[in-house]
């Protein structure tokens, strides 16, 4: 038998890994339950997404202390460093988004009986654009594909498009109806916390770049692309 | 205090390169040496910057050690060793014919990996340098030195009471920093150090880790170190070397050290850096 | 491998190879072992016991010759030589000489006139002279210690009855006046003065011409000479020259030094010559020869303390721009000092004990008067010690057994300088 010099390391990396790949499920799953919850108005549903962010922080706290004894004990360097930096990085990404779950859940408990503004459809198309934005960004992290973590960021533009199609829709209620503001600026939150988690799953797309290539991209629109 | 030393054809080079050639102190051009037929070290060429620590790291076998001593000329007194290419000391090439080997070392000293005073008191073991390579002055100027000497390398205090005692009856770590001190009583312009802490204890070797960065104000070092996580604290610049298919050393990559240890160029030298090496 | 090792009930790891390593049967047998060693064990301390017993039998030997009782007998009493008032002891040399005179032949006479003129002899000597040339005290009967000491009262009867008219006396054969008395026909009177002088003169000469010339030659050998083939057939000439019988030098000696170099050994060159029948069998020859005999060895020896001293210590003072002479006498030198003066030290201990070489080169077997310089005639211990036990007389026996006490004495003393120098020199290295 062979002992490869690493093994240590190498099982501990690939460890971590798969807890991060665990993380990134459960915030998918909050992700769309809540939305799912919110689409039928099941509170009872959203207290239970409520509850469970505790477990997504449990797991981002656990990722990180083990990220740093490795550090400590493992002194890696290079690759090993930046995936190591990277994963811990995308941990913190995966906890806001997990947040942002936990945020669109509340706006549902907080809403109580009444009804939704307008049926849900461009919300719903938000977060399957943004659930499968962030699926393939984790897939190109643990894979390392680089070209696919360069293309994903790009598709932020449907998800600005969308949102800025909300934000008109619900403008044109809340001016016709004033008694709407209330429900509608809910559902404004909710696009931009979908909004938010879009552009987050561009910074893991920017971690997966950096961890391969050791380079720093800012993947962000330009201010002319925005113009 | 004053070291008088007779004019020779590297002290009249230096003078004239000062000028010209400011950052480099030492350069390897086509750098290729031979233990009889065998090629150890092939086609090194490699610019050390002034005032700077540049570490030599590689596996074993891949001729760091015969590269930091062909610096100093010290393979020549290898019988079977034989040198091919120049090496520049600020711009001269210190195997020409008419360059003194013996001058070398006196301006390019060593620090070696088994700490290696010499069996004599404290004093002598720094006053003996000082002397056979010119020390004009009286007995008071040598005392000078010897304490100068001993507080820039951080062992006065330890030993200030005891400078009659043989060198021999320090610890392993205030040998080494003595035999730095004897180094640097002579005023080199480079201090080369072959894996100088692999014999020390890690506390030791922090002191002369702090100490090198305190040397490295006046001097230019280059440390050969099989321990990464040394090279990637105490150094400026990396030279990695590793072996070709003939077991030859040769130059893979050189470069910043936060580069080389953070995001090196070439993939053979990333796999040694995280230790997936062989 | 072992990243998932299986555990215990107590969470200790087990080896996965158990299973494995259980088809090796390894049998206790620390019994026999131990018993193997124990009879080594014992064969060495054997051996150490048959040294030690052989050091003994040879010290008892030599105590046993050199005390014991003696029956002396004169063969004419003194008392009958001195005239009237004075007894022999207080006659003056000039009135010793007409006696001697009187009582030898003449060509005695003259032989002991051109060896030492009386004029030039002092009281003590033409005494002894009277004594051993007139008088003739005989040791006719010498026993050794043991035997004196355990059958005294039948000796005293026994000399009283087969020797009458002589004393029976206790005699210690090393006494001042044995090693400040000249050689003797008489065992009685006969001393290792000579002797003691000439192995003093001779290893003065041989410690001169040899360190210098070996230690440098080694430290050519070590520190300058190349991998050249010349240099390796000078190398293996010296070691085996090492191994040459010493009697081959001897015949070198006289060869060379003896006869081809006469002029020079004999004094003649610098007009020093002590006696008339000058030629080249003088201390300088022996000297020269016994130190070509130890140079090989003495320069093996240096070399191999050179050798020792740890080339981490030459790198440091290289590292220092150090010339190689500067390298070599400030650090190598001292470093290997040590090493180099046991050697050399055992080697003239060595020299001082070599009969051979000096019996070809002409050590003399009888000369009576101290040797005056280099150029002079000479003798050495081991030489008389071999002439003594070669003469028929009981009491040379006990004489030689003094003689090579003295001779063991002088060595000690030689060994205990050794080491002396060694650890001052070592001492002041650490």
């Amino acid at each position: 038998m062979t002992i490869s010099p690493r093994e240590t390391l190498d099982t501990a990396l690939q460890e971590l890994l798969d807890d991060i790949l665990f993380m990134s499920s459960m915030v998918e799953e909050a992700i769309n339950m809540s939305v799912q919850a919110l689409k039928r108005r099941d509170i009872e549903a959203s207290k239970q997404i409520f509850a469970d962010d505790q477990k997504i922080n449990e797991k981002h706290f656990q990722i990180e202390n083990q990220g740093i004894l490795l550090i400590a004990t493992q002194q890696p360097m290079a690759r090993d460093l930046r995936m190591l930096a990277a994963t811990l990085e995308i941990a913190t990404e995966l906890e806001r988004i997990g947040d942002y779950a936990k945020g669109i859940a509340k706006i549902n408990i907080m809403m109580g009986n009444e009804p939704l503004v307008k049926p849900l459809i461009d919300i719903p198309r938000m977060a399957e654009v943004s659930l499968g934005m962030l699926h393939r960004a984790m897939g190109a992290f643990v894979a390392g594909d680089v070209d696919i973590a360069r293309k994903i960021p790009k598709e932020d533009d449907l998800i600005d498009a969308l949102y800025n199609q909300v934000y008109r829709e619900l403008l044109t209620y809340m001016i016709a109806d004033t008694s709407t503001i209330d429900r509608a600026n809910y559902l404004l939150w909710v696009a931009h916390n979908l909004e938010r988690m879009a552009d987050r799953v561009t910074n893991i797309c920017e971690r997966t770049i950096y961890m391969v290539t050791g380079e720093m991209m800012e993947m962000d629109q330009t201010y002319d692309e925005w113009k | 205090m004053k070291i008088d030393i007779k004019l020779s054809a590297l002290q009249a080079g230096l003078a004239s390169s000062k000028k010209s050639n400011g950052w480099h102190s030492i350069e390897a051009r086509n750098l290729n040496v031979f233990y009889g037929d065998f090629l150890a070290v092939k086609d090194v060429n490699l610019n050390v910057e002034r005032q700077k620590i540049t570490a030599i790291i590689g596996p074993s076998g891949c001729g760091k050690s015969t590269v930091i001593r062909a610096f100093n000329r010290m393979n020549d007194l290898v019988p079977i060793a034989r040198t091919e290419g120049e090496v520049l000391f600020h711009g001269q090439n210190i195997y020409a014919e008419e360059v003194d080997p013996v001058e070398v070392r006196k301006r390019i000293g060593m620090v070696f990996q088994k700490p290696n005073p010499f069996p004599k008191s404290i004093y002598e073991n720094i006053a003996w340098g000082a002397r056979i390579n010119g020390f004009k002055g009286h007995r008071a100027d040598l005392d000078d030195l010897v304490e100068s000497t001993l507080k820039s390398a951080a062992l006065w205090d330890e030993v200030k009471d005891k400078l009659n005692q043989s060198g021999l009856s320090l610890s392993g770590g205030q040998q080494q920093r003595l035999c730095i001190a004897r180094t640097i009583a002579i005023k080199p312009d480079i201090i080369l150090m072959d894996e100088p802490c692999s014999a020390l204890d890690p506390i030791s070797t922090l002191k002369i880790e702090e100490l090198m960065r305190d040397l490295s104000v006046d001097y230019t070092i280059i440390i050969v170190t099989h321990n990464m996580q040394q090279a990637a604290r105490v150094s400026d610049f990396t030279a990695f070397f590793t072996l070709d298919e003939l077991r030859a050393g040769f130059l893979m990559e050189y470069g910043p050290t936060n580069r080389i240890f953070m995001n090196p160029k070439e993939k053979v030298t990333e796999d040694y850096i995280t230790g997936r090496f062989g | 491998m072992s990243a998932n090792p299986q555990r215990d009930e107590f969470g200790n790891a087990q080896s996965g190879q158990t299973e494995a390593t259980n088809r090796f049967i390894f049998i206790p047998n620390l019994t026999s072992r131990h018993r193997r060693g124990r009879i080594w064990a014992i064969v060495f301390l054997a051996s150490t016991i048959v040294g030690v017993i052989a050091l003994t039998a040879l010290i008892v030997t030599i105590l046993n010759d050199s005390f014991g009782y003696a029956a002396i007998q004169f063969t004419v009493q003194p008392e009958t030589l001195a005239p009237g008032e004075k007894t022999l002891e207080q006659m003056t040399c000039p009135e010793l000489a007409s006696l001697l005179e009187e009582n030898i032949s003449p060509n005695r006479f003259r032989q002991i006139q051109s060896e030492k003129p009386f004029s030039e002899r002092t009281q003590r000597e033409c005494y002894e002279l009277v004594i051993t040339e007139v008088a003739k005290p005989k040791a006719v009967e010498t026993w050794p210690l043991f035997y004196s000491l355990q059958y005294r009262h039948e000796l005293a009867l026994y000399v009283e009855q087969k020797y009458p008219g002589s004393e029976l006396v206790f005699r210690s054969w090393i006494s001042k006046d044995f090693i400040s008395s000249h050689q003797s026909s008489d065992p009685l009177l006969a001393g290792l003065r000579t002797a003691i002088l000439g192995s003093l003169f001779v290893i003065a000469i041989v410690i001169v011409v040899a360190f210098p010339v070996g230690i440098a030659a080694a430290i050519y050998l070590e520190e300058y000479a190349t991998q050249s083939w010349i240099n390796r057939v000078i190398q293996t000439n010296i070691n085996n020259l090492a191994g040459v019988p010493s009697i081959i030098y001897g015949m070198l000696g006289l060869a060379f030094f003896v006869r081809a170099l006469e002029p020079l050994t004999s004094g003649t060159i610098f007009g020093a010559t002590v006696s008339t029948t000058a030629n080249g069998r003088t201390i300088l020859s022996a000297g020269l020869t016994l130190a070509l005999l130890i140079l090989p060895v003495i320069i093996i020896n240096s070399q191999e303390a050179i050798r020792a001293v740890p080339s981490s210590l030459r790198e440091a003072s290289y590292g220092m721009g150090a010339t190689k002479w500067q390298t070599v006498w400030y650090h190598v030198l001292p470093n290997a000092l040590p090493g180099i003066l046991t050697g050399a030290i055992l080697s003239v201990s060595r020299a001082f004990g070599e009969t051979a070489p000096l019996v070809v080169v002409g050590a003399s077997t009888f000369i009576t008067y101290d040797p005056g310089n280099i150029f002079s005639k000479f003798t050495t211990i081991p030489i008389q010690i071999y002439q003594w036990t070669s003469r028929p007389q009981d009491a040379f026996r006990n004489i030689a057994g003094a003689a090579i006490i003295i001779l063991l004495v002088l060595l000690l003393t030689l060994n205990a300088t050794a080491i002396l120098l060694r650890t001052r020199f070592s001492r002041r290295l650490i």
